[in-house]
């Protein structure tokens, strides 16, 4: 069952910048997709399509049943509280301890501190991050401060993960340790979408959607040898 | 349940942010108090004056003095006559005839002029008739409360007619006047509120810039964003209206040893009071309000960035 369907999604920045044109694909409920390709093949504007951060300028765009193009400020944030995002740069808040950007999440849903905490400190033991609730950010790895964004990411169990481009910047090991975790929240049922360059961490995909100039250049499944 | 708690983080959130800048907060408290102390200050001395001046009849008044020979019957008689000119310019009003032994025992009742009446030999003072007329809608009604005063300073026996009017409707015009100047001033200064509230908010909206992106990308709806910011405004207009009312409190209690000794010199009573309690919670309401307001507008132009 599809979860995510674009359907002729075009994309074009101000500026006349095309990022996807006539873009056709479906994600099913539970799918470990990557998305590959070179640099401005379309792949963070995908996931920011999905997320709702960006709107398509034409077709169709369904996620989780609903058309992006008929969200609102109202709807959208409620859309979101189904997704957990994983971006490139992190985006924690620096002025909060670990904890405090866990429990966000929870808390701008109007749960209750002693819930909110509690579910991040599980979200946070899972990532292997419990020790270090209470110390700032700033003070991590750039792979740990990966592993809170992906705690923060999962904590309101959500339907659907975005990661674009997780394991840049991370060593080798790092990188290995946040794909081994998206695959066990994977293997508990969420679908998974990961933007990556790197083809080494490709293998367990479901399907591996290759862009290139904003449209899908090649799709491998499961049984294709993907990243071999 | 949920309402309570979202206000609850929302009220600490604005809190927390309050308290890690406190210098910023106490000036802005400051500017904004500033602003408002004039307004207050006008808002409590009118509110002072008006009694004292309501306390005086705005209504037209007619004192008609009679001439000091008159014999008594013909002082009586003039009151059917003065009654028949008033329904004549079809006007209302109440005569009420005081008689010289009236006034004078009037006279020596008031503070410092018992002495003074004693010393006279006789009585001085004329029978008079003091016609309380109801106010003139219009022009016309004016015109013929004139027209009455000059036919009762025809009628024989009638020495001096007096429109005792004029002055009260003066300082009731004045007063009007001064309201009118307050409320526009009051307006001007809830601009400078306005745009100071505004700015402040701005600033923390970009301060918190990051935060607030974060949260609308994890679920955060616009009110959820908005509302710290409105504690906020309304935080900072309640500190900077309290600060004024206790400006113009402290304002108050070092003017009145003056205003009372003024006042003890014309026998009256008169001192500032502070505004009621309903009138200051109002305020104070309000100027929270004001905050909010400057907060909605601030952030309402954030909320307008994508994302």
């Amino acid at each position: 069952m599809s979860i995510i369907s674009f359907s002729h999604v075009t994309k074009k920045y101000p500026g006349d910048v095309v990022a996807l044109t006539d873009l056709t694909l479906s994600i099913n409920e539970g799918e470990l997709v990557f998305l590959t390709g070179p640099s401005g093949a379309g792949k963070s504007t995908l996931l920011k399509l999905v997320a709702g951060i960006e709107r398509p300028t034409g077709g169709v765009l369904l996620v989780s049943g609903q058309d992006m193009r008929k969200l609102n400020r109202t709807t959208l944030p409620f859309l979101r509280r189904k997704l957990g995002l994983i971006l490139q740069q992190h985006r924690l808040l620096q002025d909060r301890n670990v904890l405090d950007n866990v429990m966000l999440p929870l808390v701008v849903t109007g749960a209750s501190p002693q819930e909110s905490r509690q579910r991040a400190m599980v979200a946070l033991e899972r990532v292997g991050l419990d020790a270090k609730a209470l110390a700032t950010p700033m003070s991590l790895s750039g792979g740990e401060q990966q592993r809170v964004s992906i705690a923060r990411a999962i904590v309101h169990k959500p339907r659907i993960i975005l990661a674009d481009e997780p394991t840049a910047n991370l060593d080798r090991a790092s990188a290995k340790g946040v794909i081994d975790m998206l695959h066990t929240f994977h293997s508990a049922g969420v679908t998974c979408i990961i933007s990556t360059h790197d083809e080494r961490l490709l293998q367990g995909a479901d399907r591996v959607f290759e862009l290139a100039r904003g449209k899908v250049a090649a799709v491998h499944d499961a049984e294709s040898e993907v990243g071999a | 349940m949920k309402f309570f708690r979202e206000h609850g983080f929302a009220c600490r959130a604005a809190l927390a942010r309050i308290s890690a800048a406190p210098g910023s907060f106490i000036f802005n408290v400051l500017v904004i108090a500033l602003a408002l102390i004039l307004p207050l200050a006008g808002l409590t001395l009118l509110d002072n004056v008006r009694p004292v001046s309501q306390g005086i009849a705005v209504e037209p008044e007619i004192s008609v003095f009679l001439s000091t020979d008159i014999p008594g019957g013909r002082a009586q008689a003039l009151g059917d006559e003065i009654r028949g000119l008033i329904r004549r310019e079809q006007l209302e009003a109440k005569v009420e005839f005081i008689s010289r032994d009236k006034a004078l025992n009037s006279l020596k009742q008031r503070a410092g002029l018992g002495d003074v009446v004693a010393t006279l030999g006789n009585n001085p003072l004329p029978d008079a008739y003091v016609l309380k007329l109801a106010s003139a809608k219009d022009a016309a009604g004016a015109s013929r409360i004139e027209k009455l005063a000059a036919g009762i300073g025809k009628l024989s026996g009638v020495e001096v007619v007096q429109m005792d009017s004029a002055w009260v409707k003066r300082l009731a015009a004045l007063m009007t006047l001064a309201t009118t100047v307050l409320w526009l001033l009051a307006a001007t200064l809830c601009g400078v509120v306005l745009a100071v509230v505004f700015n402040t908010i701005r600033l923390q909206v970009l301060t918190q810039s990051e935060e607030f992106a974060v949260s609308r990308l994890l679920g955060a709806t616009d009110a959820f964003v908005s509302r710290p910011f409105y504690y906020t405004g309304a935080i900072l207009g309640l500190a900077a209206g309290a600060l004024a009312l206790a400006g113009v409190m402290l304002a108050m209690l070092l003017l009145n040893t003056s205003v009372t000794q003024l006042a003890a010199l014309y026998g009256s009573p008169f001192r500032l009071a502070p505004l009621p309690a309903s009138t200051t919670g109002m305020l104070l309401a309000g100027s929270a309000a004001l905050g909010v307001l400057g907060a909605a507008l601030s952030v309402r132009r954030s909320l307008r960035q994508p994302g």
